[in-house]
Formats: C-alpha cells, sequence, structure tokens
C-alpha cells in the first residue's frame, strides 16, 4: 500500500494511524467523492455512522434531485433494455445525454430486430432541445430545435401540447403539436435525460406528461447514469439507512437534506471538520472540495495528493479487483471483473473497515 | 460447548412435542440430552417459558432492487406506520437492511425467505441480503413473464430446454426456489393490456398465464427443486376472483404448487357492494388439493407499502396510492410497482380484507399447508406478525377487533362465527414447520437432534401480542443473540440456494439471447461464490433429483 503523509512517504500502518486519528478527533467530518464499488460504499456509510459525519457523493447534485423527484411524487422509470426492445418512440431530453454517452443512440436502436413489441409504428427518435445528434441511417429521426426558448421551457411547452393545453395565448407550432400527436399515439414513448441537465421543476414537468401519457397507453423515463457509480452507491445508501447520499448521522436518526449535507457546502462553508474522500475508480474531471484537513483514498496515484494531508493509494475497483457497480445496461448493480487482477493494493471496503477498526481500539483504550 | 435450556414447556410439533421439558445445543446444533450425566456448560432455566425453534418466513419483501424502490420512494414509511401504533422506530432506518436483521431476532425469527428476487438484479439482491444480521435467508427468482420462457413456450416442444434454463437461472441467481407473478399478465402490460386473467393470451406470444404456470411447475418439479414453484395468481385483489385462485389449483394436475398471500385472492362478488369473503370457498379448494400449500397475506390495519412485481396489479392500484406518489418501473420480465398503502378499519373493502385472512388460517383443515405471512410489506409490515398471532389464538381479540369493522363488512364476513383458537403447537407449525419443511430446509423448523439450534425462548402469558413481540431468549446456530427482546450478539447467517444441474449448452443460447437484445453478457447479473466480502456467504439445499 503506498501512502503519504503531507507529500512525505509514510508507512502504511503510520497513515492508517494517522487517519483514524484525524477521524476520530473530527467534531463533523464528511466522507466525500464515493467513487466506489458496493462494498466500499458499506463501509464507507458504517464509517460515516460510527463518526456521526456525512456521507455525499460526486454526484451528489444530480444523484439528489432524482431522490427528491422520488420521494416527493415517484417515478415511471423503465429499463435500458425495455428501451432498447419496445419503446416505439425514444425522445432525447437536451442533448446532454449524447455528451454523457456517445455511443447512447446506436445501443438503443439496434439494427436487429428486438424483442415483441407493442404496436406497428417503425421505431423513432425524437430530439427535444438543440443537437447535434447522429442517428444511423435505419433510424428516422425528428428534431425540435429550442428555438428562443431555454429546455426546461421546451419541455413545459411539449407537456402542455401533449395534454391539449394552451401555452399562454399561443397554441403549439406545428412540430410541437406533430411531436405531442406522435407521442400520444405511440405505443411506448420513453423520454431519456440527464439530471445533469436539468433543475427540479422540469423533472417534475417531465413525470407529469410521462404519467398523462400513461393513462391511455404506456410511457415512461430513462435516466442517465450518474457517473463514479453514483447510482450503485446512492442504492446502497438507501438500502442501509433508508436514505439517499447526502445523509447526516450526526442526529439520533438518520437525516437527508440536498442542500445542508452537501460535501461541497459543508467543507467549503468550514461547517464540518474533516474530509475522508474516495477516488477509487480511475475517473477524470472529479473536482475535491478543499479547505479542511483531509484523508483521500485514491486508485489514481499522486495526482489526487493536492492538498491532502494523508494519501493511501486503494485499488481500482473493476480494474484492479473484481466489483459490484451500477451497470446502466441492466439498469442495475452487476458485477464487473478486474481487467488487471491486482492484489497488492488494498480495497477501499479494507482500508475503511482498517480505520474504523483502529478508532475502535483507540475509543476502548 | 453444550448448552442446556431447563424446564421449558417445549412446543416442537415436527416431533410431536408439547410439555415441560429441556433443549440441548452443542457446537450450533441442537443434540440429544447427555446420557452419561455431563453438566451443561451454559444452562438457562426458563422455567414458565415457552421454546420453539427459531421462525421461519416463508414470504416477507426484504430486499432487492424492488425494495429499495420502495425506500427510495418512502423513507417516511416507519414514522407513519409508528403513528398508527406499529412497533416500530419512527426513522427511515428502521426498513434499512440492518434494522430488519435485527427486529425479526428480536421477535425469535432466524430464517426469512426473499420472494420476488428479479434475474438481472440479483447481485444487489444477494448483497443486500448480506446487509442483513443474524438470520438466514433465501430468495425466490421471477420468471414467466421473461421473453426467453415465453419464446420457448410460443414454439412448443422445448420442455427440456425451458427445464435448463429454469435450472440456470435458479443457479446464476443464488436462488432457492422459483417465483411466478401473474404469469404472462406482465408482459401483456407491455401491450398496454389492464387486465389479463388465467386463459387470456400473451400478446404476440400466443399462450396463456395456466400454460406458463404449468410448465414451470413441471420445470421446478422435474428438476427436484424442494421448493414447488410459488406462485402469485392473476386478478389480484379484484372482487370474484376466488374463482381464479380456485382454477388455478385446478390447474396443476396433482403437481407441488405453493400459492403465495392467498388472502388477496380470498375474494367473493356477493353481498350490495359486490365483494364479500370468499374465504369458505378458497378453505375448501385448499382442503381438497392436497398437493397446494398456500402463505396467507395477512392485512393489518395501518399504513404500509405495497411492492410487487405484479406490475398490471400496481398500475391500477396506484389510484389508491396513501400518501399519494408511486412507482411503476417498467424493468425487464416483470418489472416493479410500488405504491404506498394505508389499511383502515373504517374502510369497508380494508375490513373484508382484514377477516378473509383470518378465516382462511381458521377454516383450514391441514396446517400444514397454510402457512403464516403478511407478504411483507404488502398486507402489513412484518413487525405486527404478534398481533396476527394474538388474533389467530384469542378470540375474543378478534370480536374486539371486529366491533371496530363496518356493519356491512361484517355481514359479508364469516369470521365472527368461527370460535377456533390456534394452539401453541399450531402457531408453531405455520411459523416454523410447514415452511422450513416446504423449503427443503429439514435442518430447521423443529427441535429434534441435528436441527439447527436456532431456538426462540418466550415468556408464556395470556397477551400474545407481548408474548411474541420480544423473545425472552434467541439463540442462533447455538449463540445467544437476543435477551430479553434485545439484541446482545450481532452475527452473520448464510443464504441458501439451490444448484440444479443443467445442460451446458443453455449457457450458449442464453449468451446468444441476452447478446442480441441487451447487448450484455449474462456473466454481468450472476452471483459469485463470495458477495459483500463473505467467503463462506452461501450454502446449498441439496435437489431431490
Amino acid at each position: 500500500m503506498a501512502t503519504k503523509q503531507k507529500g512525505e512517504g509514510a508507512d502504511a500502518a503510520s497513515a492508517l494511524m494517522r487517519a483514524a486519528q484525524l477521524l476520530g478527533r473530527a467534531r463533523f467530518p464528511v466522507i466525500g467523492g464515493l467513487l466506489t464499488d458496493s462494498d466500499g460504499a458499506a463501509a464507507a456509510l458504517a464509517l460515516a455512522r460510527k463518526l456521526r459525519g456525512v456521507i455525499d457523493h460526486a454526484a451528489g447534485e444530480e444523484l439528489a434531485r432524482g431522490s427528491r423527484i422520488m420521494r416527493e411524487r415517484g417515478g415511471c422509470p423503465a429499463s435500458f433494455g425495455e428501451t432498447r426492445n419496445r419503446a416505439d418512440v425514444i425522445v432525447m431530453v437536451g442533448s446532454g445525454p449524447l455528451k454523457r454517452d456517445p455511443g447512447l443512440v446506436k445501443d438503443l436502436f439496434p439494427e436487429a430486430k428486438g424483442l415483441p413489441r407493442p404496436g406497428d409504428h417503425a421505431r423513432e427518435l425524437i430530439l427535444l432541445g438543440d443537437g447535434p445528434v447522429e442517428a444511423p441511417s435505419h433510424v428516422k429521426l425528428t428534431e425540435v430545435g429550442q428555438g428562443a426558448h431555454d429546455l426546461p421551457t421546451l419541455i413545459a411547452r411539449l407537456a402542455a401540447a401533449i395534454a391539449e393545453r394552451r401555452i399562454g395565448d399561443e397554441a403549439p407550432d406545428d412540430t410541437l403539436a406533430r411531436v405531442a400527436m406522435r407521442l400520444r399515439t405511440a405505443a411506448f414513448a420513453v423520454f431519456v435525460y440527464s439530471a445533469a441537465d436539468l433543475d427540479e421543476p422540469a423533472l417534475f414537468t417531465l413525470l407529469d406528461m410521462v404519467r398523462h401519457l400513461s393513462i391511455t397507453t404506456r410511457a415512461a423515463t430513462l435516466a442517465l447514469a450518474a457517473p463514479g457509480n453514483g447510482d450503485g452507491v446512492n442504492l446502497c445508501a438507501t438500502w442501509t439507512c433508508g436514505l439517499p447520499v447526502r445523509t447526516s448521522f450526526a442526529g439520533s436518526v438518520p437525516e437527508h437534506d440536498a442542500r445542508r449535507f452537501a460535501a461541497s457546502r459543508l467543507i467549503e462553508s468550514g461547517e464540518a471538520d474533516a474530509l475522508l474522500w474516495i477516488d477509487a475508480l480511475a475517473e477524470e474531471g472529479i473536482r475535491r472540495p478543499t479547505g479542511v484537513p483531509t484523508i483521500v483514498l485514491t486508485s489514481s496515484g499522486g495526482a489526487a495528493e493536492e492538498g491532502a494531508d494523508i494519501l493511501i493509494e486503494v485499488a481500482c475497483a473493476g480494474r484492479d479487483h473484481d466489483a459490484a457497480l451500477y451497470l446502466p445496461a441492466i439498469s442495475g448493480i452487476g458485477m464487473v471483473n478486474a481487467t488487471h487482477p491486482n492484489k497488492d493494493k488494498p480495497t477501499v471496503a479494507a482500508v475503511l473497515n482498517g480505520i474504523s477498526d483502529l478508532i475502535d481500539k483507540r475509543e476502548a483504550a | 460447548m453444550l448448552i442446556r435450556l431447563k424446564g421449558g414447556r417445549v412446543v416442537d410439533p415436527v416431533n410431536d412435542r408439547d410439555g415441560v421439558g429441556d433443549v440441548f445445543m452443542a457446537n450450533g446444533r441442537i443434540v440429544a440430552g447427555p446420557s452419561n450425566g455431563r453438566e451443561a456448560d451454559e444452562a438457562y432455566d426458563v422455567t414458565g417459558k415457552v421454546v420453539m425453534a427459531g421462525g421461519v418466513d416463508i414470504h416477507s419483501h426484504i430486499a432487492g432492487s424492488n425494495v429499495t424502490l420502495g425506500r427510495a420512494l418512502m423513507p417516511e414509511l416507519p414514522a407513519l406506520a409508528a403513528q398508527g401504533g406499529a412497533a416500530i422506530d419512527p426513522s427511515p432506518d428502521a426498513w434499512g437492511a440492518y434494522a430488519t436483521g435485527i427486529r425479526y431476532a428480536e421477535m425469535g425469527y432466524t430464517t426469512v425467505i426473499e420472494p420476488a428476487l428479479i434475474p438481472t438484479h440479483a447481485i444487489e439482491a444477494q448483497i443486500e441480503l448480506a446487509s442483513i444480521p443474524i438470520i438466514d435467508v433465501g430468495a425466490l427468482v421471477i420468471l414467466g413473464n421473461d421473453d426467453f420462457s415465453l419464446g420457448l413456450l410460443r414454439d412448443g416442444g422445448r420442455e427440456a430446454e425451458l427445464k435448463d434454463y429454469v435450472g440456470w437461472t435458479l443457479g446464476h441467481a443464488k436462488a432457492i426456489g422459483l417465483k411466478v407473478i401473474n404469469a404472462g399478465g406482465s408482459e401483456a402490460f407491455k401491450f398496454n393490456a389492464r387486465t389479463f386473467g388465467l386463459d387470456d393470451v400473451v400478446p404476440d406470444y400466443g399462450v396463456t398465464s395456466r400454460t406458463i404456470v404449468k410448465a414451470l411447475q413441471r420445470a421446478v418439479s422435474e428438476l427436484g427443486v424442494p421448493h414447488p414453484v410459488h406462485v402469485h395468481c392473476n386478478n389480484l385483489g379484484i372482487a370474484g376472483n376466488v374463482e381464479t385462485a380456485v382454477a388455478t389449483m385446478e390447474a396443476t394436475e396433482g403437481l407441488p404448487i405453493h400459492l403465495a398471500h392467498i388472502q388477496f385472492y380470498g375474494y367473493g362478488a356477493e353481498g350490495e357492494q359486490g365483494l364479500s369473503s370468499g374465504a369458505p370457498r378458497l378453505a375448501e379448494a385448499i382442503n381438497a388439493h392436497r398437493n397446494v400449500s398456500v402463505d396467507i397475506g395477512q392485512v393489518m390495519f395501518g399504513q404500509t407499502i405495497t411492492i410487487s412485481g405484479d406490475i398490471l396489479r400496481q398500475f391500477d392500484g396506484r389510484r389508491g396510492a396513501h400518501p399519494k406518489k408511486w412507482a411503476i418501473d417498467q424493468g425487464d420480465g416483470n418489472g416493479t410497482g410500488v405504491v404506498p398503502y394505508e389499511y383502515r378499519a373504517g374502510n369497508f373493502a380494508n375490513a373484508v380484507q382484514w377477516s378473509v385472512g383470518l378465516e382462511i388460517v381458521l377454516l383450514a383443515e391441514d396446517l400444514w399447508r397454510v402457512l403464516f405471512s403478511t407478504d411483507h410489506p404488502n398486507g402489513a409490515l412484518f413487525v405486527r406478525y404478534p398481533e396476527i398471532v394474538h388474533l389467530l389464538m384469542d378470540r375474543d381479540e378478534r370480536a374486539r377487533m371486529i366491533e371496530r369493522l363496518p356493519e356491512p363488512a361484517r355481514h359479508v364476513s364469516n369470521l365472527a362465527s368461527i370460535g377456533r383458537e390456534l394452539s401453541l403447537s399450531e402457531i408453531a407449525i405455520i411459523t416454523r414447520g410447514a415452511p422450513a419443511r416446504l423449503l427443503g430446509l429439514t435442518d430447521r423448523g423443529h427441535l429434534g437432534p441435528g436441527a439447527v439450534a436456532d431456538v426462540a425462548v418466550y415468556t408464556e402469558q395470556k397477551n400474545k401480542t407481548a408474548m411474541f413481540a420480544s423473545a425472552h431468549l434467541v439463540f442462533k446456530d447455538g449463540t445467544l443473540v437476543v435477551r430479553d427482546g434485545e439484541v446482545v450478539n450481532v452475527t452473520w447467517g448464510k443464504a441458501y440456494h439451490v444448484a440444479p444441474g443443467v445442460d451446458a449448452q443453455i449457457e450458449r443460447r442464453l449468451k446468444a439471447f441476452y447478446d442480441r437484445y441487451y447487448g450484455v453478457d449474462p456473466s454481468i447479473f450472476g452471483v459469485p461464490a463470495q458477495i459483500a466480502g463473505r467467503p463462506d456467504r452461501f450454502a446449498t439445499v441439496p435437489c431431490l433429483n
């Protein structure tokens, strides 16, 4: 296990001990990043509970939006497999999903005939909002540009057109009216979106639109998975303590609050006094908040060193060791076998459980 | 180490035992009393207590992506249930995995079966189950609305392949049995059907629910899986559906079948409101069909949430959601519907439902085939079990409850006229002996030598709710885990599953199927031998063939 303390090399036992001391002394620590597998998430949740701290994920903002919609109103999700095989109309809500997953259209519209599906319409892709979108030649594509509107407004206008309501003083324009009619007559329409692109009101509107269609036909949503196994970690939090990430264990019962318990806010405001940051999926472009004493568990080597008081190198889930991760293709948690098995580095779960044991020993002493 | 439970009333119907005596445990197993006069290393005086095997729950939704969808929808469930008087902490934590194991253990349960494991989400379900402390578990994997099964049935003459597919699915998911939920109904929902009966035809595939159930029943039977196919029938919750349940029993032609949460199929269509108790008709059919076993799915008044792979039924049920929110997950195979629900004593239909479940048990001639459940959380949260035991054992308690029901509901129910009170031995049958036997877990559910040392000791008292809510002592595999209703030692149990032998060709065909239609290799949802860092997590239940 490669470890460092304030830029100096350190032996593993010493680094773990210092991490346990730092966290054990903390009044209100945050466990953030959480770029890890199910075992790592479970260990992080157990440690957060012991420390009376907070858990959050690097994609906590979009996860919290999805969680809030589910908690307030519910949802009508479809699996990726059902969308790929049975949706006759797929509405891409903005180009955000395509930026996140450039192969998405190809995966949702395979050339080979899918499973039996309702209706006899040819399958069709509708892009709601401005492109670009590239569709294979066998896919019928309709584009509904935003014009002068932003994306949430366009969603609201389509919802109104589907419900045959007027939009202010205006009747829907021809394109929107045609798309609304197409959706009303679809056998199974699925709206694909990324919660990172849409605010909560837009997400509520999207759900209402799907539910309106469901009165007479079938409709659903397909949210793109959050990066960094965000959905897997969020599920783990939910089955463990009944609440999603951005949950605090400081009180007598766990408490979730998407604003108060955002890791970045807690760190940058100084409300939290220690950060344990987990970055074990070799993902790029994830920003770590700074400003409090920090322990970093990383599979990215020295790149994560800046600003870390203690750095512990860990195995990368799915590369160095087999890992249970959220897999979009099955819309659930599956197994990813190690691409380059390496038992020299400890897993996140092993390190967190080690820190937890040391804290227990300190308390018992 | 030899442990002796001394002087309790030992209630063990599997071994025809109901009397004061001792129970001995050593090395995690029940053992005969020492013949050489050896003193026990640990002895517990349980005079005035009742000693039973640990409880075995055959049908309780405690884990998996469907249950966690419910948790995401309704973190306030424990708080609302507690407000209504349920014995549960008012914290979202209280229906998390950890609290589930703790509470089951406090009530003296030591084995619980999760009855709706989605094949492609088996890994999540097994990880969740591994997060539940103390109890042993098993899971029933769902087929019957999946395109591979339906394709084989459409083509006809492919029974051997279907058998291999069922066996492969059981092994891949590490399940203990097969569940079928509204066979064909969820597939029909994908074609926008809103009702689906036993002889309705699945669009495109041209097969009926009856055909699917019979084919899967035969496959399970031929594989030698100890637990018969576990069926959630069509037309759940609809007035007059007792005829569907009876027709399903008649269709079985003598092969073993288990019908889940049968209360929800116990409705006649008599009376001014077109809903009445069909319990006498149902009980008569259960009594007559000795190849049929059922669990009750008892309803209790209060807040709960319904979680079901019967997506067609749940879509319809969304209109009754309380609070007004719901989730319909149109997933692979069955999908899942999650709808919060409050059963109210003053509601005519709910009052009939409450009566029907109790009637079915009390009218049963053979309690070895009529098992205890609430279909947790669908009929009631499992923390309500002690209240139900009380109702079954005490007709005065039932009379007190019946007084709260609307007059019209009393007119269409027979409960008030039934004087039967179950004995402790009969309670042990429906909560221990029968479910263990039906699952093929012959090493539990009783206190005979060789059984696992899962033992619950209760303080005998008239108030059976109090008696069964918190055990005096509970041993899991011979380790004391509960004392005076509180967990004193957190242990971790095993997950039981079957591993039928199948023709390896099926794997090649499934690989091609998943590659074409889903773009994945099925190995990504196969449950590995080690999960959640627990190398000794799984144990195999032998098949009978």
